[in-house]
């Protein structure tokens, strides 16, 4: 705490530094009763610093977990071993909405699967810290942190010279290289769904600081089992990999879903045969299911034949029956996911429900408990921010990128995620959140 | 050549074109805010211009809304507006630090919406402007991707100052630089002239006398520019 305050006079203003990432256009879109809104991404001057320390065994813990979850979408898609042994009862597999049965045996370039991991951990006030989920789909948010770093430097140099902190800026370059790693030769594309997705900022900033093709679905074609897209001259070239920032089920209308309008028809097809690297795999969204998540830790143990690094909050699956007995005698206490919700829905804090609600959310465990993951509430640290030129304190968690290309790599930074409401958990932007930066130091 | 997409070279077209549409309307604005001090209605040779209807009230009424109503086709806030749009999707090949400059100007206007000098208040959007074309030739490597923005702007500068009457000598410049941009248009891709409607516009533009004649044939000519012609077999 000491430490934080210390950098807040060091940074300097939010203002100036929001002003530049307002001439920046660094936005994202809500849609709100059918409207789109493009909003300015709040930033708090003030950084999360994580010490040497800490960082070097978050970045074991966080490649090592990483590595562990490829193992397991390998394992998935072909011999199934986990779930022969034992460790993963097969309900949690087949009946999850990411596994897809499509992408059964198809085996990605160099074995990848989640190239591109988004993990978020929040830090206990014991300085302990925890992992909440994994993101192995579309995780997005590494561009905030990185051109809100090159705009701080602007508005506080003296912060970067005062302080060992690790730049940055590196991401792309590191982002270049894990699409490199999977290109099957080809221009290097960024699918989008278009101006008015959420995160069409960072698609588009990505795509720039890529050196990628920013492209949209109906851009793209499939001919002879290789990808292209329409060139301005009547041509066509080849994308050997795609970043698509667009979900699995809306890859290829042949695959997935025939009514739908958006997709590249044979995508998956060209893909199978090796001809274009899809980054993140298809299919990874089994992997990173709530309820997965509990069996992460054993998967380490499996796969690696290693002792995890970093813990899980403390889980219980009510499909077990000694964990139903718990999260039924301990409701009020515990914190309540819908495995198939994401953004900050579907979680439920019991102490906050009245008593009749609670009985009804019992009745719904009972009648649904692979669907549910209670959790016991991180009392996490919170972080300070300027609120009306006052230091308040707010809940704060913090995504980690974890690139797998030739090597595994953890970026030295990650978005600090806040809630703007004093009251409030939910750090998500969808809902009002803001960003800080996330300093990692040297020494 | 032609590794852009489709879709980009029309965006690039259209950023050209509303960028220039909205520093023109500044511009011709800025000259009507002048002309109008002292007279009631004074901007009625405005519209007469571009063929528009007199729904204003007043002087002021007409500035507001010329400047500032995103509604209004017309508006410079709308065309503003347009080529954010076309920007926005072309960061990748303009930069976020041209696209920047479509942000100051945006965020420029809305400060002078609310400021008591709104002529004062929108003066920087002169060098904005300037800013966001120094941006994008510094940026734009590749000169067809340069080239396609600047028919964009050439075509839009070129129909609003016919519009609105501009001496021959300038006009005549313009539609030089006009068909450069042209010449280095290869054949078989969009923004390839029509072989009909240049040939119509050279011969309009040829001369002063023909310029003051045909005027209103210039426009339409330019608006069928990249036409493609008919095959006859």
């Amino acid at each position: 705490m000491t430490q934080q305050v210390q950098f807040t006079k060091a940074v300097g203003n939010a203002s100036e530094i929001n002003e530049l990432l307002r001439r920046y256009g660094v936005k994202f879109g809500i849609y709100k009763n059918g409207v789109f809104n493009e909003q300015f991404f709040p930033f708090d001057p003030i950084p999360r610093v994580i010490t040497a320390e800490d960082f070097q065994s978050m970045e074991k813990g966080l490649a090592q977990r990483v590595k562990a979850l490829n193992e397991f979408l390998f394992d998935i898609y072909h011999e199934k071993k986990i779930v022969h042994d034992g460790i993963i009862p097969e309900d949690f597999i087949y009946i999850s909405k990411g596994y897809l049965a499509e992408c059964e045996g198809i085996t990605p370039k160099n074995n990848v699967y989640s190239h591109i991991s988004g993990i978020d951990l929040v830090q206990a006030k014991n300085g302990e810290w925890y992992i909440l989920e994994d993101n192995l789909r579309i995780p997005s948010g590494a561009s905030y942190p990185l051109i809100a770093r090159d705009l701080t430097r602007i508005a506080a140099p003296q912060a970067f010279e005062e302080n060992p902190i690790i730049d940055n800026r590196g991401y792309a370059e590191l982002l270049k290289e894990t699409m490199e790693n999977v290109n099957c030769g080809g221009a290097r594309a960024i699918l989008t769904p278009g101006r008015y997705n959420a995160a069409y900022f960072e698609h588009s900033y990505l795509a720039e600081l890529t050196d990628s093709v920013l492209v949209q679905n109906d851009e793209l074609f499939v001919e002879d089992n290789i990808l292209y897209y329409h060139t301005y001259s009547g041509g066509k070239s080849r994308i050997g990999v795609l970043y698509r920032r667009i979900a699995d089920e809306y890859l290829d209308p042949l695959t997935f879903l025939p009514e739908s309008l958006i997709g590249i028809p044979n995508l998956m097809e060209a893909y199978r045969s090796g001809n274009v690297g899809i980054i993140n795999a298809p299919g990874n969204g089994v992997a990173d299911d709530k309820g997965i998540y509990y069996f992460v830790p054993k998967m380490i143990k499996y796969y690696l034949g290693e002792e995890p690094i970093l813990k899980n909050a403390p889980t219980y699956l009510p499909f077990y029956e000694e964990d139903m007995k718990y999260v039924m005698e301990h409701l009020d206490k515990l914190v309540i996911k819908d495995v198939a919700e994401a953004g900050g829905y579907g979680v439920v804090f019991g102490s906050k429900l009245t008593k009749e609600k609670l009985e009804e959310f019992r009745k719904t465990i009972i009648a649904e408990p692979r669907r549910f993951i209670a959790q016991e509430v991180i009392d996490f640290l919170d972080l300070p921010i300027i609120e009306d030129n006052e230091t308040v304190m707010r809940k704060a968690d913090l995504r980690a990128f974890v690139l797998s290309g030739a090597e595994t790599k953890v970026w030295a930074s990650g978005l600090t995620r806040f809630s703007r409401n004093p009251d409030s958990f939910v750090v998500n932007s969808s809902q009002g959140g803001g960003f800080k930066d996330t300093w990692v130091l040297s020494r | 050549m032609g590794t852009i997409s489709l879709e980009h070279s029309d965006r690039l077209y259209w950023l050209g074109r509303y960028t220039e549409r909205f520093f023109t309307t500044m511009k011709a604005l800025g000259r009507q805010f002048d002309k109008m001090i002292g007279t009631e209605h004074g901007y009625t040779d405005y519209l007469n211009c571009f063929g528009l209807p007199d729904i204003y009230t007043d002087n002021r009424d007409f500035i507001r809304r010329l400047l500032f109503d995103k509604n209004n086709a017309n508006s410079a806030a709308y065309s503003l507006e347009r080529a954010y749009d076309n920007g926005i999707v072309l960061r990748e090949e303009i930069s976020t630090d041209s696209l920047s400059f479509l942000q100051m100007a945006i965020d420029t206007m809305y400060k002078a919406q609310q400021s008591s000098n709104v002529r004062l208040a929108l003066l920087p959007l002169e060098d904005i402007v300037y800013s966001f074309w120094g941006s994008i030739n510094e940026h734009i490597y590749d000169d067809e991707i340069r080239n396609i923005i600047y028919i964009g702007k050439t075509v839009e500068r070129l129909d609003m100052y016919i519009r609105m009457k501009y001496p021959f000598n300038i006009v005549e410049k313009e539609f030089v630089r006009l068909l450069k941009n042209l010449n280095r248009v290869p054949k078989g891709t969009p923004y390839r002239y029509s072989t009909k409607y240049l040939s119509d516009l050279v011969e309009i533009l040829g001369t002063e006398e023909d310029y003051m004649k045909d005027a209103e044939k210039a426009v339409d000519s330019l608006g069928h520019l990249f036409e493609t012609e008919e095959v006859f077999v």
